[in-house]
């Protein structure tokens, strides 16, 4: 942070100004000195208290910023329950309980990225397509700024634009596609409707640069799965570890192949992540809870091992606040990017890289 | 002014040691025990092995409120289960007895701690085995620091702690004595090695790197989720009881209950995922039992509020319960298997 052109990236939380500063550089990784830091006395509410900036490829670059969070206040291109559009903002409620400091992997989560909150990404309410289009338009606007990003549903319609985006940012290359959800997502269309939260997987292999070898989908259970959508991994060969084989294999192998397969010949990949891979028990505060889902620990699990790997952008998708009545799934959630972000800073650290 | 008459529940407490809390609770006692008064005397009276104690002070949290109403909760949930335990073949009934709340002032935190450690003092000198239910974290600075003084500088003392964070903050704010200075102090007391200390169950981002670092300092041995992922419940578990009893007279066991992965319990101030499994504090129950004693067990930070099933209390009482038992199995406290109900049916004929 001696950086201090005008532009780049600094961290000074709104909580730590005023009368009462807290000074030194690192203050946010340790216990507060003079009051009681970001607990309790929440400012504008970012997540991890990470500086604002534009969701501008500008302003991103200027900022040196290596990791966007940005969420996606959008459900009505979901067919179940509603809520999920105060998903992003549970993360960033969530998120004020925590430090970006990590022991587990000895990294602060701000400094090593130059982590950044873009806001939430405007939407149309009622107009999918037009939503879908702004999606895609501030994603790519992440990618070219030279960061990764951390997307933040929103239902789980968003990885149609999302992986679109990502496609168009390697247009000279190949990208993967990896799809963790009870849901197989695989419909041709849903009532006519090719764009919902249906079809992320079908709209990922649609696209011209990703291949089935590149893609696969986890943790798929019970019985909101329709045959149409079984169909499509076994006609167009993409691999499938339905929830019973990552139990059978344990979530660390299951996650390794998954993430292997993914980066197998691409230059980058899409990691959709939906909340209702998790156990119920774990996450009542999705859009379809389902049991026989990821445990806590695997959820922790799944996150660290797919740090090891990496995503250009990685999504957590279909939390819903308003049913997570004892603040769980959003603690969840924030803590599914925060060991993901925290073992990729590790693995880069280890072998000498930067974001 | 009728100089015979109190007038005091009239006014705004005067504060001091007048001051109590106008949200005391009643009659309700843990398992049913009978209430004892809190002084040593009654205590040592009665014989009993354990003494209930609710801290009913969350004014040391730094995060969420609401664990003032742990113990009421806790009692509530005590009364679902039975003093009769299958698997280790005893009978808890006798054993404990419920002295009730510490009572609190509000805004006087120096004044609760004060009397938390005065009532823990009480229950020590007594000989009985306390167990304290928060409140907050904070609570047991001064649980621990009785216990520390009850056996003096010439024994040695060990803590075995569960938490989902190392609470081990020089100062926070500026303040030595929250929550999460708990095992910053506790680590200080004169008569607890640093090799006779066991944390079990850190994980995730409230941990911030000064605890880290005043671990490696003091030599604390911690056992981050992590690591029971990968080792598994009953060989850590079993290598944290023996550093903990491993040479000492008196054993500070304390549960922050956000140990518990938040699908098992839901109901704490700060829920933390990829904690401990229900079936995992049951093996742990029966390994610190098979100790067959331990001095002070304090149960912390539930938040009733969050618990919108009583899944959270329920557990916490169990957990507490099989920990009796197991001791009561070990020190082989057990109800005569010969025993029938039709036996009672011919003494009442």
């Amino acid at each position: 942070m001696n950086d201090t052109a005008s532009g780049a990236w600094r961290h000074v939380p709104h909580q730590l100004r005023g009368p009462r500063q807290h000074i030194g550089t690192d203050d946010h990784i340790y216990s507060p000195k003079l009051h009681n830091g970001t607990f309790k006395s929440q400012g504008i509410a970012t997540f991890l208290g990470a500086p604002y900036c534009p969701p501008d490829r500008h302003a991103i670059r200027e900022m040196g910023a290596k990791v966007c969070f940005i969420g996606v206040p959008w459900d009505q291109g979901q067919v179940v329950r509603a809520g999920t559009s105060q998903g992003a903002a549970g993360i960033r409620e969530a998120s004020t309980q925590y430090f970006p400091y990590m022991f587990e992997y000895d990294v602060d989560l701000l400094t090593f990225f130059n982590l950044v909150d873009c806001g939430d990404i405007p939407i149309v309410p009622g107009n999918n397509t037009k939503s879908h289009d702004y999606i895609y338009e501030y994603l790519s606007e992440c990618l070219h700024g030279g960061a990764k990003v951390v997307l933040c549903g929103g239902d789980h319609s968003v990885p149609i634009p999302g992986a679109r985006a990502l496609s168009d940012f390697h247009r000279q290359g190949r990208i993967g596609y990896l799809h963790v959800d009870c849901h197989l997502d695989a419909a041709p269309d849903w009532a006519g409707n090719a764009f919902t939260n249906c079809s992320g997987p079908s709209r990922a292999l649609d696209l011209p640069n990703c291949n089935a070898k590149n893609m696969v989908h986890m943790g798929s259970r019970n019985g909101l799965n329709p045959k149409d959508w079984h169909d499509f991994f076994v006609d167009n060969d993409v691999r499938l570890i339905p929830m019973q084989e990552l139990v059978s294999r344990g979530v660390v192998e299951c996650t390794e192949e998954i993430f292997t397969r993914a980066w197998d010949g691409t230059d980058g990949i899409y990691f959709s992540w939906d909340t209702d891979s998790i156990d119920s028990s774990c996450m009542p505060g999705t859009t379809a809870p389902e049991c026989f889902g990821l445990k806590g620990r695997e959820v922790i699990q799944l996150a660290r091992t797919a740090g090891k790997f990496g995503a250009d952008i990685m999504e957590v998708s279909e939390l819903c606040p308003q049913f997570d009545a004892s603040h769980i799934s959003i603690k969840t959630a924030c803590l599914m990017i925060c060991h993901f972000l925290g073992s990729r800073a590790k693995t880069m650290r280890d072998r000498g890289q930067k974001p | 002014m009728n100089p015979a008459k109190s007038y005091a529940h009239l006014f705004s407490p005067l504060g001091g040691e007048g001051g109590e809390n106008y949200r005391a609770p009643g009659q309700l006692t843990f398992l049913r025990a009978p209430h004892v008064p809190l002084e040593t005397a009654a205590l040592k009276s009665h014989g009993a092995q354990y003494a209930f104690v609710g801290v009913p002070f969350d004014e040391g949290n730094i995060g969420k409120p609401g664990s003032e109403d742990g113990p009421r909760e806790f009692r509530i949930a005590s009364q679902e289960y039975l003093s009769y335990w299958f698997e280790f073949g005893v009978d808890l009934d006798g054993l404990a007895v419920d002295c009730g709340d510490v009572p609190m002032p509000k805004v006087n935190p120096d004044s609760a701690r004060e009397r938390i450690y005065r009532a823990i003092s009480a229950v020590l000198e007594a000989g009985v085995t306390p167990i304290i239910i928060g409140g907050d974290r904070s609570i047991s600075i001064q649980a621990a620091r009785a216990l520390s003084d009850h056996i003096g500088n010439s024994n040695k003392m060990g803590c075995l702690h569960f938490g989902a964070q190392l609470d081990l903050a020089e100062s926070w704010a500026g303040e030595t004595l929250l929550s999460t200075c708990a095992m910053a102090r506790i680590t200080e007391l004169q008569n607890l090695p640093a090799e006779n200390v066991a944390i079990v169950g850190p994980r995730n981002a409230m941990n911030p790197k000064d605890y880290i670092d005043l671990a490696k300092a003091r030599n604390l041995r911690f056992y981050p989720m992590f690591e029971i992922f990968e080792r598994g419940i009953d060989a850590v578990i079993g290598e944290a009881v023996e550093r903990v009893w491993n040479g000492t007279d008196a054993q500070y066991l304390s549960f922050n209950f956000n140990v518990m992965d938040a699908s098992a319990a839901p109901g704490v101030t700060s829920a933390e995922p990829g904690g401990l499994e229900s079936r995992e504090m049951i093996r742990i129950a029966d390994a610190i039992g098979a100790k067959k004693t331990v001095s002070v067990i304090d149960v912390t930070e539930l938040a009733p509020v969050y618990d919108i099933s009583g899944t959270t209390s329920r557990l916490a009482v169990c957990a507490v319960l099989r920990i009796m038992a197991a001791i009561a199995r070990a020190r082989g406290q057990l109800v005569d298997p010969n025993i029938r109900r039709s036996d009672l049916v011919a003494v009442q004929a």
